[in-house]
């Protein structure tokens, strides 16, 4: 890990505490798109540009149109002061959950990249997919190849679900049509 | 355009300016990512959703209303549920040809051509416009919203007519 991405977690921390303190909603959505940009260039150093992309599209993109699009359509209430009220008892209780996370998980994880991380101790199946993608398949792209040919099925209840979230909609707003 | 009841629609010429420089290019990627997800990071789900975000932009910039009336619910219907039956379909016609259900091994077999053009269709013709026509719809329902005195199941315009007699008073 570089000093830059010391930096973006940083960042990514600081947006993210100012999206719970913050009183405005739209101060809110905004350092919130923010923190969802820090994610998704995060996801770009850990070496995952399908995820990256996939935040980067939903959470920076569309949910930051569509939550600007409730307050639109709703009331954004008009507030003098700049930060929420803290609730002392809650901070002290998830204060002490991050403590023990901190204290007692952190240091069992393994580090990024070593080969002695469990997802390696079978050799014979992960590196299966990464070496016959192309001869089997045909593309290059391994996370393409194992979504859509090797769990095909898997892909197709995904699709079926996106397709049920645009049905349950009209459903919940008692409506028959989209437009 | 500006309509009585688009109450979330305001006119800048900043947004609009913006608008209309980066969406030829986010259309452009989107396309790109979908077409070229076997061999570069990206694939259906994602140049499916920036797709409908180029639209959902076009919509910030020039109005919900205008762009509503120009892709039409039943385009939007036909491109959701076109997506799940093609999907199906791939999937029911590899077992057609002999393989199980989405098993592209056979094309190889009896086509002789890549198992990853089977695996192109599906992200093409199947995820991406599920998941393109989700986006838009979800953004024109949110749009519409949700009120009780509303007669439910009918179409835009007759109803965006009832709202502006009703907001009236």
């Amino acid at each position: 890990m570089s000093v830059l991405a010391y930096t973006l977690a940083v960042f990514i921390l600081a947006t993210a505490v100012a999206t719970v303190l913050f009183r405005d909603v739209l101060s809110v959505i905004i350092v919130f798109g923010a923190y969802s940009l820090g994610m998704a260039i995060l996801y770009t150093f850990l070496l995952a540009p399908d995820v990256a992309m996939t935040e980067a599209a939903i959470g920076a993109g569309v949910t930051t149109l569509l939550l600007l699009l409730t307050i639109a359509r709703t009331t954004r209430p008009s507030t003098d002061r700049l930060r929420e009220r803290v609730h002392l008892p809650a901070v002290a209780v998830v204060g002490a959950f991050v403590l023990l996370l901190c204290v007692a998980v952190l240091p069992e994880m393994y580090a990024v990249g070593i080969t002695e991380t469990p997802v390696w101790s079978n050799p014979d199946v992960t590196q299966h997919y990464i070496r016959e993608t192309y001869a089997q398949t045909g593309v290059s792209n391994a996370v393409t190849s194992v979504l859509a040919a090797y769990r095909g099925f898997d892909t197709f209840g995904e699709a079926v679900v996106v397709f049920a979230a645009g049905v349950s909609t009209l459903l919940v707003l008692k409506r028959e049509v989209f437009a | 355009m500006p309509d009585p009841y688009d109450d979330t629609y305001t006119e800048s010429q900043v947004i609009m300016t913006a608008v209309k420089i980066i969406a030829p290019f986010t259309l452009t990627y989107g396309l790109f990512m979908t077409f070229h997800g076997g061999d570069a990071p990206g694939g259906g789900f994602q140049g499916g959703t920036i797709v409908g975000v180029t639209v959902l932009m076009l919509a910030f910039a020039f109005g919900i209303e205008p762009t509503r009336q120009w892709l039409r619910n039943s385009f939007l219907v036909g491109l959701i549920t076109g997506g799940v039956i093609i999907f199906g379909a791939i999937g029911l016609g590899m077992i057609a040809l002999g393989g199980n259900f989405l098993e592209f091994y056979q094309l190889k077999e009896i086509f002789h051509i890549k198992p990853k053009w089977g695996l192109e269709a599906i992200e093409i013709a199947g995820i991406s416009l599920i998941v393109s026509g989700v986006m838009i719809s979800l953004f024109f329902s949110m749009a519409a919203g949700f009120s009780p005195e509303r007669p439910s199941g009918t179409g835009g315009r007759e109803e965006s007519a009832d709202r502006g007699v009703s907001d009236d008073d």
